[in-house]
């Protein structure tokens, strides 16, 4: 068998799917052909499913460790690796839960892996200096109309539609998670990084909106005509000029 | 640059303990992939304990021996990151790790015949080249021999190194590992490889199977690797010696007792009974 064909049986083998690798394989004592393959069967699986487990500490806690594995198995078959380094395997994995049955059953499973990709994100995303408030103290009046603001690398917005976060830190705390609640309307969260920490948080729906417009690059005037329909007109330029000092109080803005 | 004495792996959960006091430790190895992210926490550390202790970068998704073609924005991501640590050295694994875009995460072997042979040092060329140096490749621990090999596995490891003019990672546990899986003699392997080729030690526990050994990095050394270092150092003379423990992971201190023990054998003390 030539290196192409052998490399590739062999990936078909890992993988899941049917293969001649075992025509490859010296009969060598001690141990017979399939016991040799499953050790590679067998490490390539519990692998990824580690790395599933430590991507989504959360979920792994809610699911225990049987459904977690049963979960790792049909996603995994799915989705084989096409990332060099393992640390980004397993992004579709709220996709997924979202997506197959039985877990589309319990939609709080997909947002508790959508959070934990996020902060998984926001941990290792780029570093950027941000500016504080003083900074935006100098903005001339005048000038504020046109000013667009850019974000640290770590910004993620989430929109949830369950206690999807109360249940992460319950879990994260060792305590039980409250039952799976659905709200009236979904509820908007913040994630980011603050020096080498993770932080997130709730918006209200005028800062929801206020800060969309401002990372789809929405000038400060935009971004208050945005919030003319959610805010009485005479509050609004109060409004925007105190949310954005809020961002850059903690860390969100790195430039305008 | 060149690096002696004895090294640890660097795992996150020593981050503190490193930065926090001087240590009985000379070096560390990176897994280079751990580093490719944009930021935060693990480039942080990584540059404030460059400033305390030199580095060597050791990768697992070079897949040399793949028949894909070379991932050249890997390539360059190793690069980048070689300039940021100024690593004494870089090394990866002498196996194959996916075909077709693929990543199986794991270190395949390969055939060891003519053509695989071929394959690795035309890559091993090309990869010297784009990092701008000579790089390390270690020999993996495996648990199967295809029918088509025409040469034993020091051989093929000998003679790719030979060809590529590349220098070697003698990993001690994966010969021995790989001597029981196989029922071959370690002695044999270690003195058939080139000693002017031999950069670097790797020193690392497995796990008993009854009939197998598995590389499992989650142990202490075994005895019987302890044996076969000090017949490497006897054979090899002093060569930059390293613990790996991927999983288990003790107390720093508990690694640098472990450390300390190499550095006995190293020094040709006897072996204590384990």
């Amino acid at each position: 068998m030539q290196l192409r064909e052998l490399q590739l049986e062999m990936q078909r083998e890992l993988l899941g799917a049917p293969s001649a690798i075992d025509r490859a394989i010296a009969e060598t004592p001690p141990l017979p052909t399939q016991a040799r393959l499953g050790i590679y069967r067998h490490a390539y699986l519990a692998r990824l499913i580690e790395t599933l487990e430590d991507h989504y500490p959360v979920l792994h806690d809610i699911l225990g460790d049987e459904d977690f594995e049963a979960l790792g198995a049909s996603f995994i078959r799915e989705f084989p690796s096409a990332h060099r380094s393992i640390r980004w395997y397993g992004r579709e994995l709220a996709d997924f839960l979202a997506a197959r049955s039985p877990f589309d059953e319990q939609p709080i499973f997909a947002e508790v892996a959508r959070f934990e990709w996020s902060l998984g994100e926001a941990f290792d995303s780029a570093d950027a200096e941000v500016i504080g408030r003083s900074a935006l103290e100098a903005v001339r009046p005048a000038e504020w109309a046109d000013l667009t603001f850019s974000f640290h690398p770590s910004v993620h917005r989430l929109a949830f539609e369950w206690n999807t976060v109360a249940a992460w830190k319950a879990m994260t705390a060792g305590s039980d998670p409250p039952q799976p609640e659905r709200s009236a309307d979904a509820v908007e969260w913040l994630v980011w990084r603050r020096g080498l920490e993770n932080y997130f948080r709730s918006l209200d729906p005028v800062e929801a909106g206020a800060l969309d417009a401002a990372l789809r690059g929405s000038s400060f005037a935009q971004i208050c005509g945005e919030l003319t329909l959610l805010l009485p007109a005479e509050e609004v330029p109060l409004r925007a000029a105190s949310l954005i000092a809020t961002w850059s109080e903690s860390g969100l803005l790195t430039g305008f | 640059m060149s690096l002696n004495g004895f090294g640890l792996g660097l795992r996150p959960s020593h981050y503190e303990a490193i930065l926090g006091e001087s240590h009985r430790i000379d070096w560390l190895e990176i897994i280079t992939e751990n580093y490719l992210v944009p930021g935060g926490k693990p480039l942080h550390y990584l540059d404030r304990i460059r400033a305390r202790y030199p580095l060597v970068m050791h990768g697992v998704s070079l897949s040399i021996g793949s028949t894909d073609p070379i991932d050249r924005d890997y390539l360059k991501a190793v690069r980048e990151l070689a300039r940021r640590v100024e690593p004494a050295w870089i090394s990866d694994h002498l196996c194959w790790t996916g075909v077709e875009g693929r990543n199986a995460h794991d270190l395949l072997p390969l055939p060891y015949t003519e053509e695989s042979l071929g394959c690795v040092v035309a890559r091993v060329g090309e990869v010297q080249e784009a990092l701008g140096r000579q790089i390390l490749l270690e020999n993996v621990s495996s648990y199967l021999t295809y029918r088509v090999s025409e040469m034993s596995e020091w051989e093929f490891l000998s003679e790719v190194a030979r060809r590529a003019d590349c220098a070697i990672l003698l990993d001690i546990n994966n010969i021995y590992v790989s001597a029981v899986n196989h029922a071959f003699d370690p002695l044999r392997y270690l003195h058939a490889v080139p000693k002017n080729r031999v950069r670097q030690f790797h020193l690392a526990g497995h796990s008993d199977m009854g009939d197998h050994l598995i590389d499992t990095h989650d142990h202490p050394v075994a005895a019987p690797v302890w044996n076969l270092y000090a017949q490497a150092v006897a054979h090899f003379g002093p060569v930059p010696t390293m613990i790996e423990r991927d999983d288990n992971i003790p107390p720093l201190g508990e690694l640098i007792a472990e450390l300390d023990r190499a550095r006995a054998i190293a020094a040709g003390e006897a072996l204590e009974a384990a």
